[in-house]
């Protein structure tokens, strides 16, 4: 028997493989949910409900979050079933599964997915359980997605720079530089120590980092509807950045988890970082005193007398309509606002709390690093004008290819920041 | 033989044991950096430089799996899932591979073609279309769904590889059989499939390794509690700040195991099933 592909065999193939993929394309539509609107929650009384969360998967949080569902399960009299999904994949998992129909119930949220999710028609308004619950403005509007209370705040804080005290203090750096110019000067100086002086994002996937310093430098980078990325501004920064590159003051191939490791073992000198990456850096040190050295520095801005510029981060509560969604929507607003449950979440996970009162409190005001974090970095910080669109990801993927371009000598700058302007407005358009 | 031919021989054995040095050492370096993470105390696993050798071993890493139970869950999964799909794969193709291999009929070219159509589009794209179709029979969360789901892409391979193996086996042996009075299945079951037990060894490894390996359609068609080892693994050690790359490769490398055992034991079938009709005219 012969096995040889003939041209006549081929060309079948190829037929049949299109057929198969319209079968399989068919079959995507066929089988698709339907787009109905979500089910109501009719239930009076206390009901059982999911709760999903990729802090339930990561061994760092797993006990706490365990702790919080029994408490709440004990006072409500009901069982509150964990979800855990793994972080990087959570946001692709949970929209399968809502879209499908097979989750309802309370889930944990990155502020920056929410657009996405909301986009799917199933996220209840949490506007009455937010209205008393004392969170601080930010903190709301970090839950917000076109005006409609989509997610309940449960820690609110900001990317920012985090230096070490003491590798700034050897290369003779004794305040935390202000302006960009002093930003540079200061870089130089960790230089000459032998340590890598700003462990900057450089490699697509944590690129995005990008975007914060071309806001500092003036880019909008969205007018309404209008990509503003191309701009002089968001060249200029861009341009700075490659100096940087070129100075070899940041490091080719960096993302965050790298720029953790080079800060925890004292090779990098600043670094940027959400609240959350304390607890990587101080535990993966073998400088067991590295929590005392950390401090957080407002983002130097181009002008004296700008406002220093941070990106929001944090997590919220959303609440998917259907069976359970009203005890899940106690349970988020208990879980984010009652004063013991978010002043215990953040003794043992280092996160801080929503509201003004647990904010007030002596617990939080006493943390020195979330106090000058707090103070230094999340005070300015404001979201990514891109989150608002479900395909912000794409967004900013299209810009960190075109940055790294630039970084590795491919592209100009002008020439590559008008091409990603270009590609994020076609994704809006 | 002469002096020269003696040292071209001798050039043409230290290049091909260099080959063989440079391809083994490209194969086994992941393994070896593997075992060396595992080995290493988790302080030290992100330090830079990172050294090729580790300067302080631990067996802490693999005694802090006792702290995750779930581990043995995960493997308990892994085990049913591929076994069962490595057995459903070898068992359905063994018939299919043998219709296209000794039947003659018409459309039986276009037919193994549009078998085989099926690995020309991502398997992405199927994910969706399997999750709202196990959804709808209330098959999510279940053994049953990893394992349709794993054979939906171990099916096609297996059948060509065994219509390949079974190519090989003369028809006249067949025919022989018919003639001594056995039936079709009785000659495939007494015959065909004694003869070819490389091909069915390959075809299972292939299809159970795949099953062992998959994580996208574990990660979103299993739930917690029938999550198999490669996205539980994810789930155990990875979080959105941390990452435990010295347990995970701890975990990792006593995942592994039973694939090289199962790997070690029937390796004298593989080389032969796999390349089995491959120089068949």
């Amino acid at each position: 028997m012969n096995n040889n592909l003939s041209r006549r065999d081929l060309l079948r193939l190829v037929g049949l493989g299109a057929g198969a993929g319209a079968l399989g394309l068919g079959g995507v539509a066929a089988c698709a949910p339907s787009a109905d609107g979500p089910t109501t929650d009719t239930a009076k009384s206390a009901t059982d409900f999911s709760f999903a969360s990729w802090s339930l998967a990561d061994n760092a949080s797993k006990a706490k979050i365990e702790e919080l569902m029994r408490g709440y399960g004990g006072k409500a009299g009901v069982t509150v079933n964990g979800v855990p999904l793994a972080y990087n994949t959570y946001l692709n998992q949970l929209t399968l599964q809502v879209r499908g129909g097979q989750f309802t119930g309370a889930a944990q949220m990155d502020i920056a997915w929410l657009a996405g999710l909301a986009a799917l028609g199933k996220l209840r308004d949490l506007g009455d359980v937010a209205r008393d619950a004392g969170y601080t403005e930010a903190a709301l509007s970090s839950g917000q997605v076109d005006g409609k209370q989509v997610g309940l705040p449960w820690t609110t804080a900001a990317i920012g720079l985090i230096a070490n005290r003491e590798l700034m203090q050897k290369a003779g750096v004794t305040t935390a530089p202000a302006t960009i110019a002093d930003f540079e000067t200061a870089l130089r100086a960790l230089k000459s120590t032998g340590v890598i002086p700003y462990a900057a994002s450089t490699k697509v996937a944590q690129l995005k980092d990008i975007l914060i310093w071309m806001q500092t430098f003036g880019s909008p980078l969205l007018d309404g509807d209008k990509v503003t990325v191309g701009d002089d501004a968001s060249v200029e920064a861009v341009a700075w950045y490659k100096k940087l590159y070129d100075e070899k003051l940041i490091a080719p191939d960096v993302e965050r988890v790298d720029a953790r490791t080079l800060f925890a073992q004292g090779k990098a000198a600043i670094y940027d970082d959400a609240i959350v990456g304390r607890d990587f850096v101080v535990k993966g040190s073998p400088d067991t005193s590295l929590a005392d050295k950390l401090d957080p520095i407002a983002r130097p801005v181009k002008n004296a007398g700008d406002k220093p510029r941070a990106v929001q981060w944090g997590h919220a509560v959303v609440v998917v309509e259907g069976e359970g969604a009203n005890t899940a929507s106690d349970f988020a607003g208990w879980l984010t606002s009652d004063e013991q449950t978010v002043l215990g979440y953040f003794k043992d996970l280092s996160l801080p709390p929503t509201t003004s009162k647990a904010l007030a409190s002596e617990q939080v005001r006493t943390d020195r690093f979330t106090a000058q974090f707090s103070e230094r970095i999340t005070a300015t910080a404001t979201p990514n004008p891109f989150w608002k669109y479900p395909q912000y990801a794409q967004m900013e993927t299209a810009i960190s290819e075109q940055v790294q371009a630039v970084l590795v000598g491919r592209a100009k700058p002008a020439d590559a920041m008008r091409d990603a302007g270009r590609a994020v407005q076609a994704l809006i358009t | 033989m002469s002096k020269r031919s003696a040292r071209d021989s001798r050039g043409s054995r230290a290049a091909a044991w260099a080959a063989v040095a440079v391809l083994g050492g490209f194969g086994l370096l992941p393994v070896y950096w593997m075992l060396a993470t595992a080995l290493t105390p988790a302080q030290q696993t992100f330090r830079y430089p990172p050294s090729l050798i580790p300067t302080d071993l631990t067996l802490d890493n693999f005694a802090n799996l006792a702290d995750e139970p779930a581990l043995a869950r995960y493997l308990f999964n892994s085990i049913i899932v591929s076994v069962i799909t490595a057995v459903l794969s070898v068992v359905v193709s063994a018939y299919m591979g043998y219709a296209f291999s000794k039947f003659r009929f018409r459309g039986r070219r276009s037919l193994m073609y549009f078998v085989l159509s099926s690995q020309m589009f991502p398997q992405a794209l199927l994910l969706v279309t399997l999750y709202a179709l196990f959804s709808a029979y209330r098959l999510l969360d279940t053994y049953t769904a990893l394992v349709l789901s794993f054979t939906t892409f171990t099916l096609p391979l297996c059948v060509w590889m065994l219509k390949g193996f079974f190519d090989t086996i003369p028809d006249s042996l067949v025919e022989a059989a018919r003639v001594d009075g056995a039936s079709r299945l009785r000659t495939i079951h007494s015959v065909i499939l004694p003869l070819s037990a490389p091909g069915l060894v390959a075809a299972g490894l292939f299809a159970f390794v795949r099953g062992w390996n998959d994580f996208i359609f574990a990660l979103t068609l299993a739930g917690r509690e029938k999550t198999t080892l490669p996205p539980g693994l994810v789930n155990a050690f990875l979080g959105e700040a941390t990452a435990q790359w010295a347990e995970l490769m701890a975990a990792s490398l006593l995942a592994s195991l039973p694939v090289v055992v199962a790997f070690i034991a029937l390796q004298r079938f593989l080389v032969g099933g796999i390349t089995a009709g491959a120089i068949k005219g």
